[in-house]
């Protein structure tokens, strides 16, 4: 090899590294933007969370470490945490039950029938709307005077007495409940429909040639392999439900009591009626936490891919 | 004929999802035409004496055109971010850095974290930002997505990989490649992107409630809610302001479902 070739060999290569690192800088500046809003909204609030919870801390008062004060406030002496966080698991369970629903709904939407975009766009109309007023629509289907289900339920005899449905221990909960699979089902729908669509048609007809029968291939067939879709759909419903704040703040506020109570709405009354903020911080790290274990549990059994991204 | 005849089961069941699904929004706009006392005793079905009375009421109740001028604001403003912002990130995910790993790493993990796990201190932050109650501290959390990062990089990661290098020998730098070779082939994930933040932004009810003091500052959706705890559900108006709030919601999505839709199952399939 000649010295000039060297040379320009040497030349090149700082050329390129030097045109690498103006690359690089630039990606960094393009990705910047975005990542200081995580930074500042995402990650940086976690760790705040996880510094107030140890302190006794308010905007009047210097913070003062106390350990785990806070947490064993609110696991020994505080009422109101256990039942937001039942209720608050309730709302987990209740999601399968959606879930189901939904199934059940894209299996007969996804069969060849003449105006199924129509059923499609019909049942999933409601999953984009405003939660605030889902809330007030939902209020008044409940009302206990001239609510549309009341009125049902005494036309047909099932009830004498109007129920009072949203000021019941017993029903308010069950209410809120189903208002937010009312709202959830068109989306978990379009997820599941999605799946639907990529299992291979031809694996149903060597099932029906080897002379299964629809439930059996809908057992042996469809399910496993929708299977990352409904845990997908669970994650998601998950946390939308457990998060809906809006339905439940209009919806109840929380009451009758604390009947409906969930964390969320408990977290906001201590910091934003109360100026708790440091008890309220508790709360949202063992919330957050729960949130964890749930979505950890369901990767688990979903075969280890929900959230997952290509990586190239 | 007989493959016809084998489906009405189907259809029945359907159409009594739909009727399920419908029936509620029937209700509140039945309300809020109705012409006689909201608390009449049974309810009819169909409106009574229909007029569109509540309808004017709900501008002399509550200060409706500032609402929705702000509503409009922070939705604009989080729709134009969230495009430019969302289109940077997502361009840049398309190449090849050091680093990239913990960035998705990241993103991804940003996922798990939801808002309302964040509010007290993000309530805090932008106190010290002097930003609470402005229509900047109401859209600034909601600037950037991480679904809609990775719209943009799905679709331009379709772009031909020629193309780019054709750019770049062509002398274009990479912001002017972003504006002017990719945004124009990523119509799509552009209509996503301006429809998902849309609805975001326009629908969110929390961060609103918490970030403003002053009325002039609030959202449609803390009208809506402020109104029902002044008037309680005494009166149609409430359901004629809702019905008039969800109108946008609705005619929106009906006109761009696919892209919607779209959004919701790239969002859930890639992360």
């Amino acid at each position: 090899m000649s010295v000039t070739a060297m040379d320009s060999s040497v030349a090149r290569s700082r050329f390129t590294e030097r045109r690498s690192t103006r690359k690089a800088v630039l990606i960094w500046s393009f990705l910047a933007p975005s990542l200081v809003i995580f930074l500042l909204y995402r990650i940086l609030p976690l760790a705040w969370n996880v510094l107030l919870s140890f302190e006794a801390w308010s905007p009047l008062k210097p913070a003062v470490f106390i350990g785990f004060d806070n947490y064993r406030e609110m696991f020994q002496d505080d009422d109101v945490f256990w039942q937001a966080l039942w209720n608050t698991l309730g709302i987990i369970a209740s999601a399968p039950l959606g879930i189901a629903i939904a199934l059940g709904l894209a299996l007969l939407v996804n069969s060849n029938i003449r105006g199924r975009d129509v059923y499609r766009t019909l049942i999933f109309l409601s999953y984009p709307l405003m939660t605030v007023a889902v809330a007030i629509i939902w209020r008044w289907m409940f009302d206990e005077r001239v609510g549309l289900i009341n009125y049902v339920a005494r036309s047909l005899h099932l009830t004498d007495q109007p129920i009072p449905f949203l000021n019941s221990f017993t029903w308010a909960l069950p209410c809120v409940i189903a208002a937010n699979i009312w709202q959830m089902l068109g989306f978990y729908m379009i997820i599941i429909l999605t799946g639907l669509q990529t299992i291979p048609g031809n694996l149903y007809e060597a099932a029906e040639i080897d002379g299964a029968n629809s439930f059996r291939r809908f057992l042996r067939i469809t399910l496993p392999l929708l299977r990352p879709s409904l845990f997908l759909c669970f994650v998601i419903g998950m946390l939308n439900s457990v998060t809906s704040f809006d339905l439940i703040y209009v919806m109840t506020n929380g009451g009758p009591g604390h009947a409906t109570e969930i964390l969320v709405t408990y977290i906001y009354k201590l910091a934003f009626n109360q100026t708790r903020f440091d008890y309220a911080a508790a709360i949202t790290v063992v919330f957050f936490l729960l949130l964890l274990a749930v979505t950890w549990g369901a990767n688990r059994l979903s075969g280890g891919n929900v959230g997952a991204v290509e990586y190239d | 004929m007989a493959r016809q005849r084998r489906h009405w089961p189907i259809h029945l069941v359907l159409i009594a999802a739909c009727f399920v699904m419908l029936v509620p929004f029937y209700w509140v706009l039945k309300t809020s035409v109705s012409g006689e006392n909201i608390f009449s005793y049974p309810p009819s079905i169909i409106p009574r004496d229909p007029h569109l009375f509540y309808y004017v009421d709900v501008w002399y109740a509550i200060p409706f055109a500032r609402y929705f001028l702000n509503s409009v604001v922070v939705s604009v403003l989080t729709i134009i971010a969230n495009v430019v912002l969302n289109a940077m990130a997502g361009y840049s995910l398309t190449q090849a850095f050091a680093g990239k790993q913990i960035v998705l790493m990241l993103f991804l993990s940003c996922m798990m974290i939801p808002f309302q796990a964040t509010i007290i201190p993000a309530y805090l932050i932008t106190g010290k930002l002097g930003l609470l109650d402005s229509y900047l501290g109401l859209a600034l959390p909601m600037f950037s997505t991480i679904i809609c990062i990775f719209v943009f990089k799905a679709s331009f990661d379709a772009v031909p990989r020629s193309l780019l290098d054709a750019a770049r020998v062509d002398g274009l730098s990479e912001w002017l490649i972003i504006w002017k070779v990719m945004m124009p082939l990523a119509k799509a994930a552009v209509a996503t992107n301006v429809i998902l933040s849309f609805i975001w932004s326009w629908n969110n009810f929390m961060w609103p409630l918490i970030a403003t003091r002053s009325q002039d500052m609030q959202t449609l959706p803390l009208g809506l809610a402020r109104f029902i705890s002044y008037q309680e559900d005494t009166t149609g108006a409430l359901y004629a302001f809702c019905i008039m709030v969800l109108a946008p919601g609705i005619l929106l999505f009906l006109l761009a479902q696919k892209e919607f839709v779209q959004g919701l199952t790239t969002g859930a399939t890639k992360g």
